[in-house]
């Protein structure tokens, strides 16, 4: 019996030394983490799902891609203000004098979090790569190269001059030219990815070396939680710590809990719903301007959006250059028939309206609802939002729902990149608005830029290229542990400046 | 058959069992029907026109142009005493093709694997024990998802699996009834096989499999309201108490009426069909 005894009896101790082990270990980590009480760890439940941490590809402009790629990347300058720009990879820049040539010198310090320095040569072979892929931003940069000059200089140059390029480059992150592994890329920003499932969490933690100062959170998780109520449901509770896009109709559950700090950004963003003008009966301006008519979005956007909402008067925000006030389109029904009927439109035609995010039910619903009024018949259909996506690109689809935001504040990154012939978005194709845009984009005169973008605008809203029914702005409710958070104008948060503090 | 009553339960049966309990069952149902056949001819609906001035009214508000929203108004304004009501309608309905789809299906292979026996019984019970063997609302969910919505994608999805029940049950009272003195008789006198299954064995067998039906009949309502919810079932444009428990599951606590009406309208329908189908299992059912 002697060596069962004594195999017990070493058994038993290395349990003990095990458990002594893990709670010596839990101790340690408690007391090391910087405030010395409060775990450094942020969990974010994003608006968008983060299909893809590639910044340069199809999902480029996604929000959900944008707010991972400010984490993990570095962009060359970030906008701080309607044509006001900060250097972030680039520490000076200079155009030349039409505006065709732009020299940016690059900061010395940066590395990449596998220790490599950033070059000139990342810089452009990023560059190469959003115009390789034809993705989402590669209509931004018609006619673009980039150069190296140096290891710490980069020439992009344009056939046509570019004065809106510093608002274009907001989105555009810069990543190594030998970047292979796009599900745990290597960049330059302030967190590193831990772990990434598509689609559903991006675990991060802060990148040591980033050149701005190692990030004071210890772990940061940008979560994607579908339904509503349960993303709410998470913020009261605090299994997460910070939400934004957050619907109206949820403020007043929250506005109760003492724990959450509602706040409201300027608002960027436009509710877009394009008319597919490549569809059956769409092509005529007279029938998309009838549909547009025939909606009473005014009262759509007081009951639906009493916080957030108000009624547009242009295609892009008012704090956005390029903006210009457009005769409203008036709600009325008997005219939108007449004029349906004048054009012959067909009422047994169906119009697929496709939208992703669960906001937008209600909205389409309430829009199906007048137009079935007039007997047009309009099938509102939610799509998963990779396929959403899928479709929106390959004009699979009659009416399109969305959110805008104008990146950099400046119309050449809305209208000049979604609305030429080139960009086959939404089947619409002026020549004469091509032309206005090409000016518009290629001109260094502010003035002279607005005064075209005004044109554009007027042509984009008179057309009905799309409807134009709402400015959004965007909640955002966050605990108030979240410190050193700003609300950022552009629905992509920075979580390199964000601690957890006490209760206060 | 009346011989066999006496079953083992675990619990106490008398709520379950009386009467008095089936005959409220009964009542409540017959009003559930009369609702679901008669109300939407009263009470008229649209499923697609909203009113976003008068959303999320409380029950019993009057709505802005003056008339009562007897049971509030969801989140885009529809009422929802019409959902409720056209709700029932499309459960009723579709719980009714569900079970008679797989009664009909159920009864006939069941009967004939149970009087053929040989390899049609092979064939038939180890397909009936593959469908077994696989989440039925698993199955749905992947047949609703393969196919655009509509009624009969749910029918038949909630069918495919449905059958079986039946046929279990209708194979098992066969394989007893083959070999009854009458069966025997009609079998030697020369009568043919379909009209022996016909007029000597489905008799028998059409009883038990009644009482059955009842509780397949609430399990194909749940699962119909369960695939709307998951937005697998039902187009919007037809009304689906599942659906509407789903639209209100973002106002459970500003707005409960939404998710809870249609809620307990289906507690209602499917537990007083449950004890219907008990009762009715006592009085024709037999040993399954």
């Amino acid at each position: 019996m002697r060596p069962i005894r004594l195999r017990r009896a070493v058994v038993l101790a290395t349990a003990t030394l095990s458990i002594a082990g893990l709670v010596g270990c839990s101790t340690t980590t408690g007391g090391s983490t910087a405030g010395g009480d409060v775990p450094q760890e942020l969990v974010v439940a994003a608006w968008t799902p983060i299909e893809n941490l590639d910044p340069h590809g199809a999902s480029a402009m996604d929000n959900g891609t944008q707010v991972a790629a400010k984490a993990i990347y570095s962009a060359l300058v970030r906008t701080v203000g309607k044509g006001q720009f900060e250097g972030v990879l680039a520490e000076s820049w200079q155009p030349n004098e039409d505006a065709t040539e732009w020299t940016f010198r690059l900061r010395g310090n940066v590395t990449f979090s596998d220790g490599k320095p950033v070059t000139s040569a990342d810089v452009v072979a990023s560059f190469n790569r959003v115009l390789e892929l034809k993705g989402a931003m590669a209509s931004n940069y018609a006619g673009h190269e980039a150069k190296e000059s140096g290891a710490d200089t980069v020439v992009i140059t344009s056939k046509d001059p570019d004065p809106a390029l510093l608002g274009k480059l907001s989105t555009f992150y810069v990543t190594p030219a030998a970047q292979e592994k796009w599900d745990k890329p290597v960049g330059s920003g302030p967190f590193v990815v831990e772990r990434f499932t598509p689609g559903q969490s991006l675990v991060l933690a802060p990148n040591p070396g980033y050149w701005g100062g190692k990030p004071a959170l210890r772990r940061l998780e940008l979560r994607s939680i579908g339904e509503t109520a349960a993303r709410m449901t998470a913020l009261k509770t605090g299994e997460v710590d910070l939400t934004w896009a957050v619907p109206d109709d949820q403020l007043p559950g929250l506005q109760a809990n003492s724990d959450l700090v509602v706040e409201k950004d300027q608002g960027n963003g436009v509710i877009t719903m394009w008319m597919n003008s490549s569809a059956k009966g769409l092509g005529d301006p007279a029938v998309r301007r009838a549909l547009w008519q025939a909606v009473d979005f005014p009262t759509i956007v007081t009951s639906l959006f009493p916080e957030t909402g108000s009624v547009a008067d242009s295609v892009v925000t008012p704090n956005v250059l390029g903006y210009a006030p457009q005769t409203p389109v008036k709600y009325d029904q008997a005219a939108a028939k007449a004029a349906l009927d004048k054009a012959g439109w067909d009422y047994d035609q169906t119009i697929r309206f496709q939208f992703s995010q669960p906001q937008f039910q209600q909205f389409t619903d309430a829009v199906a609802s007048d137009l079935a009024k007039i007997g047009v018949k309009v099938e509102p259909i939610q799509k998963e939002s990779a396929v959403f996506l899928q479709d929106l690109l390959a004009l699979n689809w009659e009416l399109n729902i969305q959110q805008l935001g104008t990146a950099g504040f400046d119309a050449a990154t809305n209208l000049g990149r979604l609305y030429t012939c080139a960009a086959k978005r939404m089947g619409y194709c002026n020549e004469d608005l091509d032309k206005l845009l090409a000016e518009a984009g290629s001109t260094s005169d502010t003035a002279k830029r607005q005064e075209l973008y005004a044109q554009a605008n007027k042509i984009i809203w008179d057309d009905a290229v799309g409807m134009y029914p709402m400015y959004v702005r965007t909640l955002y409710v966050r605990n108030k542990s979240v410190q050193g958070f700003t609300v950022p104008q552009d629905l992509t948060p920075d979580f390199s400046k964000v601690r957890i503090g006490g209760d206060g | 058959m009346s011989a066999i009553t006496v079953r083992t339960r675990l619990w106490p049966v008398r709520l379950r069992s009386t009467p008095a309990v089936a005959t409220a069952a009964a009542v409540v149902l017959a009003c559930y029907l009369l609702v679901g056949l008669v109300g939407p001819l009263l009470i008229p609906y649209d499923p697609v026109a909203t009113s976003v001035a008068d959303r999320l009214l409380p029950i019993g508000a009057v709505r802005q142009d003056g008339t009562l929203a007897l049971l509030g108004t969801d989140g885009a304004g529809r009422d929802m005493l019409g959902q409720l009501v056209h709700g029932a309608r499309t459960s009723i309905v579709i719980g009714v093709s569900v079970v008679a789809t797989c009664l009909a299906v159920g009864l006939a292979l069941g009967t004939l694997a149970g009087y053929l026996a040989g390899w049609t019984d092979v064939a038939i019970s180890r397909l009936i024990d593959v469908l077994m063997a696989f989440p039925g609302i698993l199955l749905a969910i992947v047949i609703a998802g393969l196919f655009d919505q509509g009624m009969l994608v749910v029918v038949l999805a909630l069918s495919v699996a449905g059958w079986v029940a039946f046929a279990r049950l209708a194979r098992g009272l066969t394989l007893s009834l083959r070999v009854r003195p009458w069966v025997d008789a009609a079998r030697l006198i020369g009568v043919p096989t379909p009209v022996v299954i016909v007029r000597h064995i489905i008799p028998f067998v059409i009883g038990p499999v009644t009482a059955l039906a009842t509780t397949e009949f609430a399990g194909a309502v749940l699962s119909e309201a369960g695939l709307s919810f998951l937005g697998l079932g039902l187009p919007s444009s037809t009304v689906s108490w599942g659906q509407v428990i789903a639209n209100g599951k973002d106002y459970l606590d500003t707005a409960w009426w939404i998710s809870a009406l249609p809620g307990l309208a289906l507690t209602g329908l499917v537990v007083s069909t449950g004890l219907l189908g008990d009762h009715l299992t006592q009085r024709l059912g037999s040993s399954r």
